[in-house]
C-alpha cells in the first residue's frame, strides 16, 4: 500500500512518537509490572509499595540527575500470556526502565520482549534460575535464585532426619523448579523420596493427595508453589490427621494463608529471604512505610525498593539514561541499599544472596529457625 | 487390610466430590432438557452461592449467633435465594432475548454472562482466595492408629446426605407436582406443550432457578469442604461438573448424577493410584471416549437431538 495515505499515517505516527519521546525526556518512567489483582495480589503489593517508596524518597531528594521519577503501573495477573501484553505495552510507552515481573513464569515470557526491545528490567522477587541464563544483557535481579534457595531447604530437612519425604509441586516455572531443587540436595544427602509429585494450580481439593501423603507415612512434605495450594493442602491434612511438617518456599509465606490454613498453618517452615525491615540501618526506612500505613515486613518490598534505587544509581553512574548504559554501570559498581550491597556478575544475578529458614505461626507471624 | 483402608478412602473422597459434582451437573442437564442450550454461566451461579454464603455465615457471626444449626440453615437460605434471583437474572437476560435464534447466539451471551459474573465478584469481593470457616469439623476414624488410619469427616457425611435429599426431592418434584411434569412436557416438546396452554416461560425460569438453588447448595458445602474461595472457582468447578452431565447422559437427571459419581470416583483413583498430575487427563479422556463410543452418555436417550 504505497499510497499517500500510508505516508501520512506514518508521519502522523512518527511525530505522536517524537512527542513521548520528549515527555519522556523531562522525567525517567519507571515501569513497575506485578499482579496487581488475582491468586497472588498480596505480593503484587509488597512489590508495588516498595517501588512507590523508592520513587517518592527519590524523588524527594532531587530525583535522578536534577529529573523526577514517575511510576507507570501494570497488572500481569502473574499470568504468562497477560505479562506479554504488559511487555507490549510497556514497550509502546516508551518506558525504559522496568521493576518486575513477580512470579517467574510471567518474568521470563516478559523479560524477551524486553531484551529485545532494550528495556531494563530489575525483578524483585523471580528466583527462577532459568530467567538469567539466556545471556541476556537487560535482565538483573534484587533476590535470591531457586538454585540458592532449594539448598537451603532440602539441607535443612536433611539435617532434622527425616525418615520419608514428599515433595509436592505446582507444575509451574517457579514451583517445579525449586522443587527439583529441594529433590536433588535430598538425594544428595542420601534421604529418601517417597514422592515427587504435581497438582494442578487452582485445584481445590487435594483429599486424594492427603490420602496419599498418609499412606506413604512421610514425616516432611516440600511443597513448591504458592500460598492457595498449599494453604488448602495443610488444612485438608489437619482434617485427615496427617502428622507431617510441611515446608515452602517464599511464594507461600504471607497472611494470606493464614486466612485459608487458619491453625493448621502453626509450625509451617518457609524459606524467606532474611528479614531485612529487622535490619538496624533500615529502620528510618520502616517508619517511612509505617507513617504512610504499610508493612514493609513482606519478602519483597524492600527488594523492589532496592531495584528502583540501582535503576536510579545506576543512570547516574553512567550519566545516562540509556538502559544499555546503566546495565553496564549496575554490573561494574558496588551499591549500597536496604538489602544489603549488591554486586552483579555477568548474568545479572546477586554475587551474594541468603534465604533463611523461618517457622511460620498460625497468627500470620514467623520466628527464624537457625 | 492398609491396602484396603486405602481403597476406601480414595472412594470416599471421590465420591464426596463426586456428589458435589452431581448437584452442580443437575443445573446443565435441567436447562439442557428443557430448551437443549448449555448454561455456561452455571458455573458462576455456583460460586456466587459459595460467596452468598460466607457473607450470611460472617454476618451471623458479627451478630454474635454461634448456634451451627442456625448458622447453616440461615447461610444455605440466603446463598439459595440469590443464586437463584441470579439464574432467574441469567435466563432473563442472557438467554430469553435470543431464544430460538441460531444455536450459538445463546451460547456466546452464556459466556459473556459467565465473564462478567467472574469480574463483577472480582471487583465486589477482591481477587484473593478467602477462608472459608470450616464450621463442621472432625468425623470417625477406623484402623489402628499406628498404621494408616481411614477417615470419615462429618463434612463429607454431610456432603452425601444433603445431596442424597437434594436428589430425593428433585426426582419427587419432577415425577409428582404439577410444575414438574409441565417440566417434562415442555423437554419433550416445547412447541406442543405451548398449545396446550403450559406456560413454557414460567417452566423454563423455574429450570434456571432450581438449577441455581442446587448450585447454591453444593457452593455452601464445598466451600466448607475446601476451605477457600475465590472468583474463579466456579469455573473449574462448571467445567467438571458439564462434563460429570455428558458422561451421565445430559439431559438426564440421574445421568447427572451418575456422571458426577463416576468423575469423583476416577479423579481420586487416578490421584491416588497413578499421580495427581494426570487426574484432568483422566477425566476429560474418559469425557472424549463416552463421546465417541456412546455420545448419548451413559444413560441418555438416544433420540435427543438438539444441538
Amino acid at each position: 500500500m504505497r499510497t499517500p495515505v500510508k505516508k501520512l499515517v506514518t508521519a502522523v505516527s512518527t511525530s505522536i512518537a517524537l512527542l513521548g519521546a520528549g515527555h519522556a525526556a523531562a522525567e525517567i518512567q519507571i515501569g513497575i509490572a506485578g499482579p496487581m489483582t488475582g491468586p497472588v495480589a498480596q505480593y503484587g503489593d509488597m512489590q508495588f509499595s516498595g517501588a512507590r517508596m523508592a520513587i517518592e524518597q527519590i524523588n524527594a531528594n532531587g530525583g535522578v540527575n536534577g529529573e523526577k521519577l514517575v511510576g507507570v503501573e501494570y497488572d500481569d495477573v502473574c499470568d504468562p500470556k497477560q505479562a506479554v501484553t504488559v511487555a507490549n505495552s510497556l514497550v509502546n510507552d516508551g518506558v525504559r526502565f522496568v521493576i518486575g515481573h513477580l512470579c517467574s513464569s510471567s518474568t521470563q515470557p516478559a523479560s524477551d520482549i524486553y531484551e529485545d526491545e532494550g528495556i531494563l528490567m530489575v525483578t524483585p522477587a523471580s528466583t527462577s534460575p532459568e530467567i538469567t541464563e539466556r545471556g541476556y544483557e537487560l535482565v538483573f535481579r534484587t533476590i535470591g535464585l531457586d538454585s540458592m534457595q532449594g539448598p537451603v531447604a532440602g539441607n535443612y530437612i536433611a539435617s532434622l532426619n527425616p525418615k520419608r519425604v514428599a515433595i509436592v509441586h505446582d507444575k509451574q516455572q517457579y514451583g517445579e523448579g525449586i522443587a527439583t531443587a529441594v529433590r536433588d540436595t535430598l538425594k544428595g544427602q542420601g534421604v529418601e523420596i517417597a514422592m515427587f509429585e504435581g497438582i494442578t494450580a487452582g485445584d481445590k481439593d487435594f483429599s486424594s493427595l492427603v490420602t496419599k501423603l498418609k499412606q506413604a507415612d512421610v514425616d516432611y512434605v516440600y511443597y513448591g508453589g504458592y500460598h492457595p495450594e498449599l494453604g488448602l493442602i495443610l488444612r485438608q491434612a489437619r482434617q485427615a490427621d496427617l502428622n507431617a511438617t510441611f515446608m515452602g518456599p517464599e511464594g507461600v509465606g504471607n497472611k494470606d494463608i493464614n486466612t485459608i490454613a487458619g491453625e493448621a498453618a502453626e509450625g509451617l517452615l518457609v524459606t524467606l529471604p532474611p528479614s531485612f525491615d529487622q535490619k538496624a540501618e533500615n529502620q528510618k526506612l520502616v517508619s517511612a512505610f509505617e507513617a504512610k500505613g504499610e508493612d514493609p515486613s513482606g519478602p519483597f518490598v524492600l527488594t523492589s525498593y532496592a531495584a528502583v534505587q540501582l535503576i536510579a544509581e545506576g543512570i547516574e553512574k553512567a550519566d545516562s539514561t540509556d538502559p544499555f548504559d546503566v546495565a553496564q554501570a549496575l554490573r561494574s559498581n558496588s551499591f549500597q541499599t536496604p538489602i544489603g550491597t549488591v554486586e552483579y556478575d555477568k548474568a545479572g544475578d546477586m554475587k551474594a544472596f541468603e534465604f533463611v529458614v523461618y517457622e511460620w505461626h498460625s497468627d500470620g507471624s514467623k520466628t527464624p529457625v537457625k | 487390610m492398609q491396602d484396603l483402608l486405602y481403597f476406601f478412602q480414595q472412594l470416599i473422597n471421590g465420591l464426596t466430590i463426586g456428589s458435589a459434582y452431581a448437584l452442580i451437573a443437575i443445573g446443565y442437564t435441567m436447562v439442557y432438557g428443557i430448551i437443549g442450550m448449555i448454561n455456561f454461566a452455571h458455573g458462576e451461579i455456583y460460586m456466587i452461592g459459595a460467596y452468598t454464603a460466607l457473607i450470611a455465615i460472617t454476618g451471623l457471626a458479627t451478630l454474635g449467633i454461634a448456634w451451627l444449626p442456625v448458622i447453616l440453615i440461615v447461610a444455605l437460605i440466603c446463598a439459595m435465594i440469590v443464586s437463584s434471583t441470579m439464574g432467574w437474572a441469567v435466563e432473563r437476560v442472557a438467554y430469553r432475548p435470543v431464544r430460538g435464534r441460531h444455536r450459538l447466539i445463546p451460547l456466546i451471551s452464556a459466556i459473556g454472562m459467565s465473564i462478567f459474573l467472574q469480574n463483577y465478584v472480582h471487583l465486589a469481593q477482591g481477587s484473593r482466595n478467602i477462608g472459608f470457616p470450616a464450621l463442621i469439623d472432625g468425623g470417625f476414624q477406623f484402623g489402628s492408629a499406628d498404621s494408616f488410619q481411614m477417615s470419615l469427616s462429618y463434612m463429607q457425611i454431610t456432603i452425601f446426605i444433603t445431596t442424597l435429599i437434594c436428589m430425593t426431592l428433585l426426582s419427587l418434584f419432577i415425577s409428582r407436582s404439577r410444575t414438574g411434569r409441565a417440566c417434562r412436557a415442555v423437554s419433550q416438546d416445547i412447541g406442543m406443550a405451548n398449545l396446550l396452554g403450559i406456560d413454557t416461560n414460567r417452566i423454563i425460569s423455574a429450570t434456571f432457578v432450581i438449577g441455581a438453588a442446587l448450585a447454591a447448595v453444593a457452593g455452601l458445602l464445598l466451600g466448607m469442604y475446601y476451605g477457600s474461595i475465590d472468583p474463579l472457582f466456579g469455573f473449574i468447578a462448571g467445567l467438571k461438573a458439564f462434563t460429570a452431565a455428558v458422561l451421565g447422559g445430559i439431559g438426564s437427571i440421574p445421568g447427572a448424577m451418575l456422571g458426577g459419581l463416576i468423575l469423583g470416583v476416577s479423579e481420586s483413583m487416578t490421584s491416588g493410584y497413578l499421580s495427581g498430575e494426570y487426574k484432568d487427563v483422566v477425566s476429560f479422556g474418559l469425557l472424549i471416549l463416552i463421546l465417541l463410543f456412546k455420545p448419548t452418555g451413559l444413560l441418555g436417550k438416544p433420540e435427543v437431538e438438539k444441538i
